[in-house]
């Protein structure tokens, strides 16, 4: 990581950890719910990266096209969040979802639809955690599906033009004895990665303070 | 447990109790257990069973009935504790997993490893409800793990687990490294894939996702995704059973073999070029086996042909393979077997020899062969050319040069005599001329100037003398006489004899540098090339002209010398005898300096003049240069090396009339076949004061030696018929050991041989010879031998 971004020391990074932990087992228990279905979603690692090393990292990974959902976050930290998946493991995605009794037809014609409810399921659970556990609250956008290669993902849509940072999660999907990856990415400017350390920090202070 | 406990048996129980702890203790080491807790959220009590516990010091009794939920973390290394506390946390407010590693401090103050995987347990509001799960001991797990890691480091050794059927592969950091890729612990398995090499085996091949790879060791090309640079990766590993599913694991390890494989492509180009050059000098060595002109033979040390060449055929008429295995000797010509014999165990005991041989053709002819062999180990490797041609045209040549040679001989014997003849003629004139001058005069009474034509017959007879004393020194290369020559002085000292050789109708002119340099030369040999030039000159005039003799000096520097001039730098006396004669064209000079080249009709010239001449330059450490033009004249310059030197010139002097050596009586024996000669010696013995016994030969003077009276020298021609001088000498001294011997000879050999030929006492004087140096001889003799 570049000098002029925010460095995370381990324990923050643990802390950060589990707070997507804790999101994505919001959104897995709610897709349990919408599927009816056992899904575990865990989080083995987070990264904060400029925009570019976050393209080129899925780039590396993925060789396929990907196809994301993105909505963007405002709080006491803002920005645009991404639920990233090869575009083969979104179709599988909305197939564990929907199940097995849809035409193929009708799964494709329904697919973007689909998987922007999935996303949003899983973002507003991720994110929605995330700020409680920080005890704040964060205003999400209604989500849209796009298509494309790495670069055109991370790229600066929001024409702040600085450049930003990004919370890079890599993620595990079981559904249906599927094995779907993905990846969760939290485009931030420097103020909001700022103010989010903080309120880590904050966290911290306080599960040490309670279970004292 | 007994609550209230007291007193000794109390105490007992309590050491009864630490007893089983510690053996528990000893036993949960040893297996690793597992201990399990119950964390109720609601609630906020903890229970946990007597190994979780025991694992964290606590007391087991308290913990099954249930204690405040801080005791969870009790025991807990001070520095994992916050990990640990956020990672509760999370399960407290939601999140589903728990698995943290971290370090319970022991009792004896060390700690253990261990992994605490939890969960939690949710109410039906999907509210975390309770926290359940199980620790386990790792710290030998984690050991190992740690000596795995610094070994996978150090080894450059990635490692990967891909579970059948998966799309994914667990892979370790340095597998990622060894990709160039970001560290991560999950990788998609096409990814890897995508970076190897189209026409190399796949990390895991995903055509048949489902079933078992194959197990073998592939290696392949990648291409590192962060620089681009291709390396050679290895793959090794094997299936082990998956505890978690009930499918099957291939665990393998990933490392770089790019240096090794460069290194066996760099051996396999090397041994490739290595084996083409051997091919080429294979080849090499097959064309010029099969194509040689010459035989090639390989003979091992018993002298049996191993291999001979195509060549064979031709030469000898033989196919290869009739000779080869059979003995060298049987190829021999018969009569030159028993010299290959011992030839050829000199070639098997040398490296090199050479030999020539005749070997037997299939016609039964001989061919003479010139072989040259090369010893290496136990093979004998021969080259040989068939000389029988050069041989033959050799023979032929030999033949022809000999013929040539003898015709040579006698055309140069027929002009030596004829030129010789014509000197001879020339100096004969002389003295006959000045002989019938005096006999007029002295019959007409006038012979008040007669010394004059004395002299000069005197002086013409010398020079015959010295004309055959020049034959012998050609023909002995007898070495020059060199001295200090006033060559200005010499030719004034000729002009005479010049005017009487060139007649009336040439004119003379000399022209004498006052300054000329004295030369350092052998004088006679001057005197007769000067002669020699002068009578060439005439002789180039017919009709008359002018001759002009010039001497003068010339300094020759480096530069001023061309190259392949043989003349030094330094300075030379230059005579030049130049005529207005015929001339020579370029073709004469060119040949001029040959010996036995002459113009002149055969009789008139000997051919030897000018070569000699030029011999005679060279040899004095000087030059001759012709400069003619047809129809003009010709120039002649000897260039003689000058000397500073100023000495008497002995031989140059005015000879001086001076008185004889005379005898007082003592008596001479002469022998001497020839009536003249011996006539001439008595006569001038007489005169001298000598007694003078006379014999025709050895035979009639034997009894004169053998009888009684007294002889004091003995004078004897040395070729005599019968009894030689030598013979009467030998003789002589063994009867009268004092007398003393006087050869007189005109045979060069002889002469030449003048050591070997002479006994102490003998002497020898060579014919023609000065009667003053005759009387000298004599006296000298005499004096010697009554001195003795």
């Amino acid at each position: 990581m570049t000098a002029d971004t925010v460095d995370l020391d381990e324990l923050e990074r643990d802390a950060l950890t589990e707070l997507v932990n804790i999101g994505v087992s919001r959104a897995a228990a709610s897709l349990r719910k919408m599927v009816h279905r056992e899904v575990l979603l865990s989080v083995p690692s987070v990264e904060i990266v400029t925009r570019k090393s976050a393209a080129s990292l899925i780039g590396q990974r993925e060789s396929e096209s990907l196809v994301a959902v993105q909505q963007q976050f405002e709080g006491p930290f803002s920005g645009r969040a991404l639920l990233i998946f090869p575009q083969s493991n979104g179709l599988s995605l909305v197939r564990a979802i929907v199940g097995d009794d849809m035409e193929e037809a009708e799964l494709l014609d329904m697919e973007d639809e689909a998987l922007a409810e999935t996303g949003n399921v899983i973002l507003n659970g991720c994110l929605g955690s995330m700020a409680n556990m920080l005890r704040h609250g964060l205003k999400m956008s209604l989500p849209d599906v796009r298509r494309g290669d790495s670069t055109l993902l991370f790229e600066d849509s929001d024409g702040r033009g600085d450049g930003g940072f990004v919370l890079f999660l890599y993620i595990n999907f079981s559904v249906r004895e599927r094995d779907i990856r993905g990846y969760i990415a939290m485009i931030m400017d420097l103020p909001s990665l700022e103010k989010l350390k903080q309120l880590i920090a904050d966290f911290i202070e306080r599960v040490m303070t309670e279970t004292e | 447990m007994i609550e209230n406990a007291s007193g000794p048996i109390a105490e007992h129980l309590d050491s009864e109790m630490n007893a089983a702890q510690r053996r528990l203790q000893l036993v949960l080491d040893a297996a690793g257990a597992v201990g399990g807790w119950e964390w109720d959220i609601a609630n906020k009590r903890l229970v946990a069973d007597a190994r979780f516990a025991t694992i964290t010091n606590q007391d087991p009794v308290e913990l099954a009935d249930g204690v405040s939920t801080d005791r969870f973390f009790v025991s807990i290394h001070p520095d994992d504790l916050k990990r640990v506390k956020i990672a509760v946390a999370g399960i407290l407010a939601g999140s589903e997993v728990f698995s943290k590693e971290y370090r319970l401090v022991r009792a004896d103050g060390g700690y253990r490893w261990v992994r605490a995987s939890g969960r939690a347990v949710r109410d039906d509001d999907e509210e975390p409800a309770k926290f359940i799960g199980t620790l386990i001991d790792i710290t030998e797990q984690k050991r190992v793990d740690e000596q795995l890691r610094i070994a996978q480091s150090a080894g450059g050794i990635g490692t990967f687990e891909y579970t059948v059927g998966y799309g994914t592969i667990s892979v370790s950091e340095q597998l990622c490294r060894l990709f160039g890729l970001h560290p991560t612990k999950i990788l998609p398995v096409r990814t890897l894939n995508n970076f190897i090499h189209p026409d190399d085996d796949p990390i895991i091949d995903l055509s048949a996702a489902d079933e078992l790879q194959s197990e073998g060791n592939k290696e392949f090309r990648v291409k590192r995704a962060s620089d681009g640079k291709e390396r050679w990766l290895a793959r090794r590993g094997e299936y082990v059973d998956d505890v978690h599913t009930s499918g099957r694991r291939y665990v393998g390890v990933i490392f770089d073999i790019t240096e090794a494989k460069e290194t066996q492509q760099s051996l396999r180009q090397a041994n490739e070029a290595l084996a083409e050059v051997a091919r080429e000098s294979l080849r090499e060595r097959d064309r010029v086996w099969k194509n040689s002109r010459d035989l090639l033979v390989v003979i091992d040390t018993k002298g049996v042909f191993l291999d001979v060449s195509p060549s064979w055929l031709e030469i000898l008429g033989h196919a290869p393979k009739e000779i080869i295995g059979k003995r060298v000797l049987d190829s021999v010509w018969p009569e030159d077997r028993d010299q290959t014999r011992s030839e050829l165990n000199k070639a098997a005991d040398s490296i090199h020899t050479e030999l020539e041989v005749r070997m037997t053709h299939n016609d039964g002819s001989p061919r003479i062969i010139s072989w040259m062999t090369s010893r290496e180990g136990d093979r004998v490797y021969a080259y040989g050319r068939d000389v029988t041609l050069e041989k033959q045209q050799k023979a032929i040549l030999e033949d022809t040069e000999l013929q040539l040679r003898q015709a040579q001989k006698m055309e140069a014997v027929g002009q030596l005599t004829g030129g010789i003849a014509h000197d001879f003629n020339n100096m004969l004139t002389g003295v006959i001329g000045a002989l019938s001058i005096i006999k007029r005069k002295i019959a007409a009474g006038r012979t008040d100037d007669l010394d004059k034509f004395i002299d000069a017959a005197t002086s013409s007879a010398h020079r015959a003398a010295s004309l055959t004393h020049r034959l012998l020194a050609f023909s002995r290369r007898q070495s020059l006489d060199r001295k200090s020559v006033d060559v200005k002085q010499l030719v004034a000292s000729m002009e005479e004899l010049f005017q009487r050789t060139l007649g009336e109708q040439i004119e003379l002119a000399i022209n004498v540098d006052e300054e000329t340099w004295k030369a350092e030369t052998d004088v006679n040999q001057l005197e007769s090339a000067i002669l020699n030039l002068v009578i060439n000159a005439r002789d180039a005039m017919p009709e008359g002209g002018q001759l002009t003799i010039e001497t003068t000096n010339v300094a020759f520097t480096e530069a001023d010398l061309v190259k392949g001039e043989t003349l030094q730098p330094g300075s030379y006396v230059v005579i030049a005898v130049s005529d207005t004669g015929t001339g020579m064209s370029q073709t004469t000079i060119d040949k001029a300096f040959d010996p036995f080249f002459t113009t002149k009709p055969i009789g008139q010239g000997t051919g030897l003049g000018l070569s000699m001449i030029y011999g005679f330059t060279q040899q004095s450490g000087g030059h001759a240069r012709i400069y003619s033009q047809l129809g003009l004249g010709t120039t002649i310059k000897l260039y003689l090396p000058a000397t500073r030197e100023t000495e008497a010139q002995t031989s140059l002097e005015k000879e001086v009339e001076v008185a004889l050596p005379r005898g007082e009586g003592e008596t001479v024996l002469v022998v001497e076949d020839d009536d003249s000669v011996r006539m001439l010696l008595v006569d001038t013995l007489k005169e001298l004061g000598y007694r003078v016994i006379e014999a025709v030969d050895g035979t009639r003077a034997l009894p004169i030696i053998e009888g009684k009276g007294r002889i004091d020298l003995v004078v004897s021609d040395v070729g005599l018929p019968g009894l030689n001088g030598r013979q009467l000498a030998e003789i002589a001294i063994a009867a009268r050991p004092d007398l003393s011997v006087l050869f007189i000879t005109g045979y060069a050999a002889a002469a030449a041989a003048r050591a070997e030929f002479l006994a102490p006492g003998m002497e020898m004087i060579t014919k023609p010879f000065a009667i003053d140096d005759f009387a000298q001889k004599v006296k000298e003799m005499l004096t010697a031998s009554s001195s003795r």
